[in-house]
């Protein structure tokens, strides 16, 4: 690092991170309130705990930064809430309803549901219009342009006040030319409105996919852009050299402008840090198979890196609307601290996905919540410590917490509390325990072959139970965990994902040239990209995959493979690569048969260096920091046994501890189960490991 | 609940067989060939136990779990002792519990140490089953004999080793051999997949734990829907639905159920009239799925779904050689749509009756399509049933709208239709249009959903155009009072437009399209939900201005006055004259 400092900051949905990384390897955490109106006011709280701490001036630290990045919720926040801009759909005459119908499908789980309401419209049916034009599945004109329908289309939202535009005609991919002269008729009317060309937003096959796209990107695309430069310019106001670095939901960096275009890469951008972050934290290891898991107030968020590379989902339904960009897959299940118990019609005890929220909270916060959370139920079992959350800022109500779960779930059940709590515990375990198999076992992976890394404030009190339950015997709990994706976001790079599409089996040398001269079409472009900005040649890296199936197959597996010209020799390699992946996935593949490309993909990444890692003094035994013993409970019938707890602040590198334990750390409460120990390494994570 | 089980070890539980069964969900979806099982998720996977009886029912396709609980215990009883460790059995026959013969089923039977404790079944709609007629539906057909092949229970896995013969056999028969050989292979995987779980879950709970928390989930749901039954007075009620006349010429029929409610104990009884030679009758199976569905329309149960729901009620299809208890050799093909969707009204109007405000809309019937030609772009045969094709409106229910696209009513919103570049680039077709229709939906205070058209023409070679379903005259129903006066617009139809004439279709052909020729499907919308006339005015103003309904249909449906079209301005004093008239004339 040239400067002194790198910052990162997550905005949250209640609480802002801040990690302040510098060049001694020390990494600092802040917390502050989420300003949800007006972001920078969140970003000008957390800097003055900064300088207070520091003992200098906000635009110090930030004049001394050589990098300071954004993760922003704001464009989740305002799909969740649909208040994203008034957009106008511009699409091939007779299939201006495919984003209504939804393929036809009603989500499972809502099977019998009656009250289940269809996904609320970002365009309206009388907005989504229709023009005349239409390319085939060749990619030849079948009927040309209607210029005048383009026209009318736009006289039409000029009328309608429309704010952002989206265009989007079926086959585009293969052949752009009618989206680019429609643009060329928009961009003439609607001089300065926001406007998002599906070929080139997301040049994938799936109309669908495509069109619901790029109207969410044009949804979305004025609450970025207000977002961005607001905080654009409060970075320049107060001394920034470099401009801020945004992160993506596809796990990397962007500048404000791309995100701006590109706003549908940013929906997801908080938790997909995780994976860089677990990285990281596991790299001292020699380990790059990483489970990361963020448990935080009202959610869990699950993610999956295998051979350092990351799930991604291509092609997915977030909230209820169709997104093609990649996106890190996070598995988000409602299971957080507060979590509600509760017993279903059928008289079995759920857990969440309710929340109690901040407001009124778990029963123990003591703010006239009733309902027994999973944080009550971690106070009933001795897990956490009533009276030091967040370093002692804040106080719970044990009694509370008793009298919550006695009532709502003992009771009703006919047993003890202490054994409805540890049922609350086992059930939220294992709801987080299916998700974590969503990702991995769904995808073809054991996750036994994996560490699993914890994170948010929540994650560590339930980290040894989860890793047995699934098998896993290797886990770390960083001292940061409660901001691991703040910190995920300061060591990334910056990524920008390049597609094309390819429909082709994949024989013959005319189809190898036609892939090999689009991936190198979508380099050009992308290292032309990254060149403009700042990065010099040798900083820019390239990865690669292609989209295949067998032929009357329909849904694809992606495939990475090395960048290599395909051909008659090398294309054994690729073929190779998917029938492994195929196996690994479904149990079998078919070697015989022929295999197809559909789409492919390069994504482009300039290298940012990473800031020097923490390292930690080494400690002078574990006992010289216990600073009491409680009773905590680790078994099904509800005995407790006597354990200690331990002041995460006292421990250095090398200190061990056995469990039953319990170590308290300022922003998150680590809990070892019996038969696990815990060492604090140097980097800063506690490596948990099951004794055999 | 019983003292035996741990409350919490039952959650677990349940919650692996839930993720067991998505799981062999995940496996088939991805890897099949056929879109009817990969786009359209026209297939359902089960979990049964030793008995068998079904301990997990999943969210797939209604039609085919209630089939499957006779089906499979047709298909183990067939075998009786002979089922060993390795074994995998198959089966499309509705002589034997089936549903219809394209719709074949895969039955695993999972073993731990040495004893069979539970089955995973994979049922799914191929593309073909071979007979006269490309992908199965024949409406020509007078005996089962003319519709396919038959496969009774047999064994393709003999004590783990492949019966490349049986295969061979069945495949011979069967068009489009590659694809049909990668979906069995989808179903393989489906049904190990779900073996490896459940072997996984004795091994950490123990067989007695695991059937004591199985039992008990079947008693829940059982008691469940006792307690509903008992919260119905009881009676006897009936309901009446009418499968029309799609063009065979034998008139319309009446299927009527009639439901006995006494205290928690539910006995349905069926009558409908003698089978005929046409593909519309439905084995004794099939009609479980009809029944079961209008039960569920009614009960709206949340999960966990077992065979434990059905415990309380009892069925009797009526005697053999009817419509919905048909014997050999009537033919079947349309079944899982035609009659069943019909049964399922019949049963849910005798709840209506039992219950009138728990009751939701019908939704529309299916009225499909299936397409056959030659692929010149690969040289190769093509066929498939389009699943977009049968995508109608969802019924209205107490609390909303129906959704729009979302049926047909027996598949309930499982289904997928499948993206029009995907489906272009799989097939020589072009998709001219699938859109949303005007005036489709049934009116009512909560209107229902609209229905589908689509449009389709072959790029360069003609193209057999099979329909197939009804409801092409009689709407979906309403509910709670609902009543459409537009008809019209809200049955199913076919346009075929062939040099420069349209030809308006309402019965079950087989067309061929040329080239310069299009063919559309017209699927219908979903039964309103209360008084049209108590709609809110802004609503059906909205409704207009998204050409959901027109301003005829918002007069003639709505008794709401659009003066004009462009500013969608309302004349009130009209509307409130029309509005009271009707409510004088009641």
């Amino acid at each position: 690092m040239r400067t002194k400092y790198r910052l990162g900051v997550d905005a949250g949905g209640t609480f802002t991170d801040f990690v302040l990384a510098d060049d001694t390897g020390n990494v600092r955490l802040f917390k502050a309130l989420s300003t949800p109106d007006d972001p920078t006011k969140a970003i000008e709280n957390g800097l003055a705990l900064m300088s207070e701490e520091l003992g200098t001036e906000p635009s110090k630290i930030i004049a001394e930064c050589d990098l300071c990045i954004n993760g922003t919720t704001v464009g989740l926040n305002a799909l969740i809430q649909h208040k994203g801009a008034k957009t106008g759909l511009i699409c091939t005459a007779g299939h201006e309803d495919s984003l209504e119908i939804r393929l036809g499908h009603k989500e499972d789980g809502y099977r019998y549901d009656a009250e289940y309401p269809p996904a609320e419209m970002l365009v309206p049916r009388y907005l989504r219009r229709g023009v005349r034009e239409r390319v085939l599945s060749n990619g030849e004109v079948r009927t040309a342009l209607h210029e005048e329908d383009v026209r009318a289309a736009c006289e039409l939202f000029l009328k309608e006040g429309i704010e952002t535009v989206a265009i989007s005609f079926v086959w585009s991919v293969l052949n752009q030319a009618h989206e680019r002269r429609a643009a060329e008729i928009v961009r003439e009317m609607m001089p300065n409105t926001f406007l998002t060309v599906g070929s080139e937003l997301y040049p994938q096959v799936r109309e669908y996919t495509r069109t619901s796209t790029a109207v969410t990107n044009s949804y979305l695309g004025p609450t970025l852009k207000k977002y961005v430069d607001s905080v654009d310019r409060y970075f320049a106001e107060h001394g920034a050299r470099y401009p801020v670095r945004y992160f993506q939901s596809n796990g990397g960096l962007a500048i404000g402008q791309a995100m701006t275009d590109r706003s549908v890469y940013a929906i997801n951008s908080g938790p997909a840090s995780a994976p860089q972050a677990g990285l990281f934290v596991s790299a001292p290891f020699g380990k790059n198979n990483v489970i990361t898991v963020d448990m935080g107030g009202t959610s869990f968020d699950i993610t999956l890196t295998k051979d350092a590379n990351t799930n991604l989902n291509k092609n997915i339904d977030f909230l209820r609307y169709r997104i093609g960009v990649p996106m890190i897959q996070v598995e988000t299940l409602g299971a957080g601290g507060g979590s509600i118990g509760w017993i279903d019609e059928m008289g079995l005890l759920q857990v969440g996905p309710q929340s109690a929220g901040a407001d009124p909270g778990p029963a123990c916060y003591d703010q006239g919540g009733t309902e027994p959370t999973v944080t009550d139920a971690n106070v009933v079992l001795g897990y956490v410590n009533p009276g030091s959350l967040l370093g002692g800022r804040m106080t719970l109500d044990k009694d509370k917490a008793h009298a919550a779960i006695k009532q709502r779930i003992a009771n009703p059940l006919g047993i003890s509390v202490e054994r409805a709590a540890y049922g609350m515990f086992t059930i939220v375990n294992n709801n987080m325990v299916n998700g974590i198999r969503r990702v991995s076992v769904e995808r073809g992976y054991d996750p036994r072959d994996f560490v699993l890394v914890a994170a948010g404030g929540a994650g560590a009190a339930h980290i040894t139970a989860l890793a047995r339950e699934i098998g896993i015997d290797t886990v770390l709990v960083p001292k940061l965990a409660s901001g691991l994706c703040a910190f995920g976001q300061i060591i990334s790079n910056v990524k920008y994902n390049y597609m094309a599409s390819a429909p082709l089996r994949l024989e013959g040398a005319e189809a190898f040239s036609r892939i090999n001269k689009l991936f190198v079409e979508i380099e050009a472009q992308g290292v032309e990209h990254l060149e403009a900005d700042g990065f010099e040649r040798d900083r820019i890296e390239i990865g690669r995959s292609m989209d295949m199936r067998y032929v009357g197959q329909v849904h694809e597996c992606t495939v990475g493979i090395g960048k290599f010209e395909i051909d008659g020799d090398t294309v054994d390699q690729v073929k190779d690569a998917f029938h492994q992946r195929h196996e690994q996935l479904y149990t079998y593949s078919e070697r015989n048969n022929a295999v197809e490309v559909v789409n492919i993909e390069s994504t482009i990444y300039g290298r940012v260096d990473k800031p020097k890692p923490p390292s930690l003094g080494t400690g002078v035994g574990a006992d010289y920091a216990i600073k009491s013993r409680r009773p905590m409970i680790f078994s099904p019938d509800g005995e407790a046994v006597e354990g200690p707890v331990y002041d995460g602040g006292m421990l250095g590198a090398g200190d061990e501890i056995a469990g039953p334990a319990v170590i308290e750390e300022t922003t998150t409460t680590i809990v070892i189960d019996p038969g696990w120990r815990a060492r604090l390494h140097e980097s800063g994570s506690y490596v948990l490991t099951h004794d055999t | 609940m019983s003292r035996k089980v741990d409350p919490i070890t039952l959650s677990v539980i349940r919650g692996v067989l839930e993720t067991t069964q998505r799981e062999m969900t995940v496996a088939l979806e991805k890897t099949a060939r056929s879109s009817v099982f990969n786009l359209a998720h026209d297939y359902s996977n089960a979990i049964f136990n030793h008995v068998p009886e079904m301990i997990m029912q999943g969210q797939d396709i209604p039609i085919h779990l209630g089939s499957l609980i006779p089906a499979m215990k047709c298909v183990a009883g067939y075998f009786g002792d002979d089922i060993h460790p390795g074994d995998v059995l198959l089966h499309n026959d509705p002589a034997y519990m089936g549903s219809h013969m394209i719709d074949t089923c895969m039955y695993k039977p999972v073993f731990y140490k040495g004893e069979l404790v539970f089955w995973t079944v994979c049922k799914g709609h191929l593309t073909d089953i071979g007979g006269p007629v490309p992908a199965g539906y024949n409406p020509a057909a007078t005996e089962i004999y003319a519709e396919g092949l038959r496969i009774p229970p047999v064994k393709i896995f003999d004590r783990g080793v492949k019966r490349y013969d049986v295969m061979n056999l069945i495949l011979t028969n069967m068009r489009a051999r590659r694809d049909q050989e990668g979906d069995f292979n989808a179903q393989l995987g489906a049904v190990q997949v779900g073996e490896r779980n459940l072997i996984a879950l004795l091994d950490k709970y123990g067989l007695d734990e695991v059937r004591a928390s199985i039992g008990e989930l079947m008693a829940m749901a059982d008691r469940q829907m006792r307690s509903l039954m008992d919260s119905v007075p009881d009676g006897v009620y009936e309901g009446k639905a009418v499968v029309e006349d799609a063009g065979h010429g034998l008139g319309d029929m009446a299927i009527t159920a009639t439901v006995t409610i006494e205290g928690d104990a539910c006995s349905i009884k069926i009558n409908s009239p003698p089978q005929v030679p046409y593909f519309i009758n439905s084995y004794e199976g099939n009609s479980y799925s009809g029944v079961y569905l209008g039960v569920m329309m009614f009960a709206q149960l949340p999960p966990p779904y077992n065979e434990g729901l059905y415990r309380c009620i009892s069925v009797d299809m009526g005697p053999k050689g009817t419509i919905c208890n048909a014997k050999e050799p009537a033919p079947h093909m349309n079944c899982t749509t035609t009659p069943m969707e019909t049964l399922t009204d019949a049963v849910r109007l005798a709840f209506e009756e039992a219950a009138p405000d728990h009751v939701s809309a019908g939704w529309g019937h299916a009225n499909g399509c299936n397409i056959a030609g030659w692929d010149t772009r690969n040289d190769e045969e093509y066929v498939t049933m389009v699943l977009a094709s049968i995508i109608s409106g969802a019924g209205a229910t107490p609390q909303q709208d129906g959704w729009h696209a979302c049926g047909p009513e027996c598949c309930f919103g499982a289904l997928t239709s499948g993206d029009v570049e995907l489906l272009e680039y799989s097939y020589p077709i072009i998709i001219h249009g699938y859109s949303l229709m005007t005036d489709s939906g049934g009116a009512g205070k909560f209107r229902g959903g609209s229905g589908t058209r689509w449009e389709v023409e072959p790029i360069d070679k003609p193209m057999t155009f099979i329909t197939f379903g009804e409801g092409r005259r009689i709407p979906a129903m309403g509910a709670a009072g609902a009543k459409s006066r537009m008809v019209e617009p809200k049955v199913g139809r076919i346009e075929i437009s062939r040099g420069g004439r349209v030809d308006l279709i309402k019965t079950n052909v087989i067309e061929t399209i040329n080239p310069g020729e299009r063919a559309a499907n017209m699927n219908p919308g979903g039964g309103g939900y209360g008084n049209p006339f108590a709609r809110p005015i802004d609503k059906v103003v909205w409704d207009v201005r998204n050409r959901l309904v027109s301003v005829e249909g918002a007069r003639e449906d709505y008794g709401v006055v659009v003066e004009d079209p462009e500013t969608l301005k309302v004349d009130m004093a009209a509307t409130e004259a029309l509005r009271s008239q009707q409510a004088i004339a009641e």
